[in-house]
């Protein structure tokens, strides 16, 4: 047990920063939704309106969860709860491979393997920081709740169904990092898990139904083939239980059991799925800068391209379903006419035009991470190799800029075409997939512009390349999407270029604005190239 | 042998903020000559590449590589340089084939049978995924890239720390092909046999200063001579003579270094003190190196 105390120390010490940032930032989002709720809701009327227009809305449930009461506590689990909790989940995977197979990866177990510590002894340790991070993560979120103003009982449930979805991730990537040969591939399949319970959640959320008077709602039986699901059922805030979260514990020590046992029967190295051998030569495309920045980007296209046409079929087959449950209820409808300018406009317009407005932002992740992946070449030694090439850094950041461009724009279209596809499978109407690939295309150029801004901060101030090109997405995302709900001043919201983008069908493509945006990502990545040519290579 | 100078620098200065890793050095790299680039960790061989490469700009001083700017004009050099980096590291997506291909395809494309040649010889699985690959493997790829296209000048950065003593031997092999072939090497070493088996010239560079910088006769030439001595009375009269370093009395014997220019007057006072047995032997090369790197500060 020495060992595992001694393992455990170690792994604590090495993950000071990044747990500090992870269980940082979900406290404060958790502070800061319990906080808007309530300063921004503290009226019961309208918190009822809220949840009425959301209950009726299987979008909204999709994306968000189920309604359960207005109080303010309710109203505050309903908006942020789904979304903690898949943060939550993605910590705790992050956590657990990044200790398991990728340092089996590196050759730093093989290190410590040979002392005298049995095989699964490090897969211990591991199980009980991310346990540790879980708990922590429990705390926290109780203060944050508590301390936004809400009830305390339900902030403790609250907080335990967020840990709760944490604990069961780390059993769940404690598991994969068993079977996958790689860290990164034991990374990609442990969080699109996650995605994946958030997802089961969501469209079994979106079946549920909605009690009379639109207040709360009741699940299909497909959300409780979700960890999100078990957490959702607790119900802090109307009717507190912990009996649900009994399952995830069940879950957690099946799963943990089951890694240790794989871990002391499999050698170090060895994996379920082994790792492929490839082409002895590279075919035409591996030979130039360009075909490299898209080899290194592809897998992460066709991974958004996976989650936006998940997405696009949600908003083509729930639009018209919005639409008819709103025109069922007047007051519903008069509701929604009010919240959007110009009359005209129909439901599952407005409601497949903000889901478009979201691809936007995917888009934008993309593209940013192509140009981040600068930095880690340079950072990880691979520039050094590739620009002692006649390579010049200008072509170097070109292809880059370019394979970052075609990501927005893939992802953009192949958004629109599921959303029109499924919209065409129900109208009957074919024009319906071009009109919405040309709506989600105009939120491209907003994401182009992160694009730029991720090339400047790599040009200008290499050191924070990652932590600004995630952090401006992340605000600008704020600010376009929370702007409104928070009632931020109109200047500000106009700040992050998601405020410029025409939410097409709803309004008018705004071609000036897009033209702005363009001609700045266009300045942006010149000075980029230019000053790129300036400094020095860093390592 | 021609003497074109392939890399001239002088006075080359380059500081990361307070740190100063280069301090004015001077470096003379001739056509068709394998350079050894020597010096302890830290000394600011990696810094001085990179400057050569146009990579880092210097502080103050120049540089140039092939009469050209390195850092004006770093692309029209690259066209003829062949670099293999000290820590190569590698796409993990890609395997060591592609990473070859591609390394090669930049410069202008890999002689196809040279590539086959070279992956026979450094015994070379091309097709795993770079990130399964050791450091010698991953040093491969880069050194399969680098000698499967001609280059004018090759810069190789310790290139052989990762490779067993038989992939060491086909790297030797393959620099004296290329230089054979009229190429420059410039190669940073710890390894002395290698060193002393390639390298025309070298320089010793230490704190980002040159040190020393000659043939390998000159240098040995400019080192001490260690003399053992047995059956000296009087071992005073050695001591005291100038140029006489690290004396130490063993039995009835001396041990003791001398410099090149006080070995006239150390044989003379041998001869006097009624000495019986002498050895005396050539500085190595590594006792050599060892003075110039742990020579304290």
């Amino acid at each position: 047990m020495n060992g595992l105390g001694v393992i455990l120390l170690s792994q604590l010490k090495r993950d000071r920063w990044v747990l500090t940032f992870w269980l940082g930032g979900i406290g404060l989002l958790g502070i800061s939704v319990a906080t808007a709720i309530t300063t921004q809701f503290a009226d019961d009327a309208e918190r009822t309106a809220i949840i009425q227009i959301a209950a009726a809305n299987p979008a909204f449930l999709f994306l968000r969860g189920l309604p359960d009461g207005v109080s303010l506590g309710a109203v505050a689990f309903f908006q942020g709860f789904a979304f903690t909790a898949v943060l939550a989940g993605l910590m705790s995977t992050f956590l657990v491979v990044r200790h398991t197979r990728a340092d089996e990866e590196a050759g730093r177990a093989e290190l410590l393997g040979a002392t005298p510590i049995a095989r699964s002894t490090m897969l211990a340790a591991t199980l009980v920081l991310g346990t540790l991070a879980n708990v922590a993560l429990v705390g926290l979120l109780s203060l944050a709740y508590i301390g936004g103003g809400l009830d305390g009982g339900g902030s403790v449930v609250a907080a335990f169904a967020v840990g709760a979805v944490g604990l069961v991730f780390v059993g769940v990537a404690a598991l994969v990092a068993q079977l996958m040969p790689s860290g990164r591939s034991a990374n990609g399949v442990a969080s699109a898990l996650v995605i994946g319970a958030y997802l089961l959640r969501g469209i079994g959320d979106a079946l549920g139904t909605p009690s009379d008077d639109l207040l709360s709602a009741t699940p299909s039986p497909i959300s409780w083939l979700s960890p999100i699901g078990w957490g959702q059922a607790t119900r802090p805030y109307t009717e507190p239980t912990l009996l649900p979260l009994l399952l995830s514990l069940a879950v957690f020590i099946v799963l943990a059991g089951a890694s240790v046992a794989v871990r002391s029967r499999r050698d170090l190295g060895s994996s379920l799925v082994p790792e492929r051998s490839g082409r002895a030569s590279a075919r035409f495309g591996g030979r130039s800068v360009l075909g490299l920045a898209w080899r290194l980007q592809r897998a992460t296209v066709l991974g958004w391209v996976a989650g936006v046409v998940v997405l696009g079929a949600i908003a083509g087959g729930l639009g018209p379903v919005v639409a008819e449950a709103v025109a069922e209820n007047d007051t519903l409808a008069a509701l929604i006419g009010s919240l959007v300018p110009g009359s005209t406009a129909d439901t599952a317009e407005v409601f497949i035009a903000a889901l478009l407005g979201i691809g936007g932002v995917l888009a934008a992740a993309a593209g940013v991470q192509a140009m981040l992946r600068l930095r880690a070449e340079e950072v990880e030694g691979r520039a050094e190799l590739l620009l002692a090439t006649p390579v010049s850094r200008a072509r170097w950041l070109g292809a880059t800029a370019l394979v970052a461009t075609a990501s927005v724009l893939i992802v953009t279209v192949a958004l629109g075409v599921a959303t029109g596809g499924v919209l065409a499978r129900s109208s009957g109407d074919g024009a319906d997939v071009l009109r919405y690939a040309g709506a989600a295309l105009a939120h491209a150029p907003a994401a182009l512009v992160f694009v730029a801004i991720a090339a400047l901060a790599f040009a200008l101030v290499p050191r924070v390349t990652i932590a600004l090109g995630w952090g401006l997405l992340v605000i600008g995302l704020f600010l376009g999407q929370f702007g409104e709900l928070l009632q931020l001043p109109g200047w500000l919201q106009a700040v992050s270029p998601f405020f410029h983008s025409s939410a097409v069908p709803v309004v008018e493509f705004d071609v000036v604005a897009a033209i702005i945006l363009l001609a700045m990502t266009v300045v942006g990545l010149a000075v980029a190239l230019i000053a790129l040519r300036r400094r020095d290579l860093t390592s | 042998m021609t003497t074109a100078p392939i890399i001239t620098t002088s006075a080359l200065t380059k500081r990361f903020g307070r740190a100063t890793a280069l301090d004015g050095l001077d470096l003379h790299v001739d056509e068709g000559e394998v350079h050894g680039f020597l010096g302890p960790n830290g000394a600011g061989k990696s810094t001085t590449i990179r400057v050569l490469l146009g990579l880092i700009k210097p502080s103050s001083g120049t540089a140039s590589v092939f009469g050209l700017d390195p850092w004006a004009d770093p692309e029209t050099i690259h066209r003829d340089v062949a670099y293999v980096p000290g820590d190569v590291s590698l796409w993990p997506g890609l395997t060591g084939g592609e990473a070859i291909d591609l390394l090669a395809s930049l410069r202008g494309g890999a002689e196809a049978a040279l590539r086959a040649e070279l992956i026979e010889q450094f015994e070379f699985d091309p097709r795993k995924k770079a990130r399964t690959y050791s450091k010698g493997n991953r040093q491969k790829v880069a050194l399969i890239a680098a000698f499967a296209r001609p280059a004018r000048l090759y810069i190789l950065d310790e290139p052989s720390s990762g490779l067993d003593p038989v992939m060491e031997s086909v790297f030797r092999q393959q620099v004296q092909r290329v230089r054979a072939a009229g190429a420059t090497v410039l190669l940073s070493s710890h390894v002395l046999s290698e060193v002393e088996q390639l390298c025309d010239r070298v320089t010793i560079i230490r704190e980002g200063r040159v040190v020393e910088s000659g043939s390998l006769a000159e240098l040995r030439h400019l080192s001490r001579t260690s003399f053992r001595v047995s059956g000296m009375a009087d071992a005073a009269a050695v001591r005291a003579l100038p140029g006489v370093h690290d004396l130490v009395a063993v039995g009835d014997s001396v041990e003791f270094e001398a410099d090149a220019d006080a070995i006239p007057a150390v044989l003379a006072a041998v001869a006097g003190g009624g000495a019986h047995a002498v050895t005396a032997a050539p500085a190595s090369l590594e006792s050599l190196f060892l003075r110039h790197y742990s020579e304290t500060r």
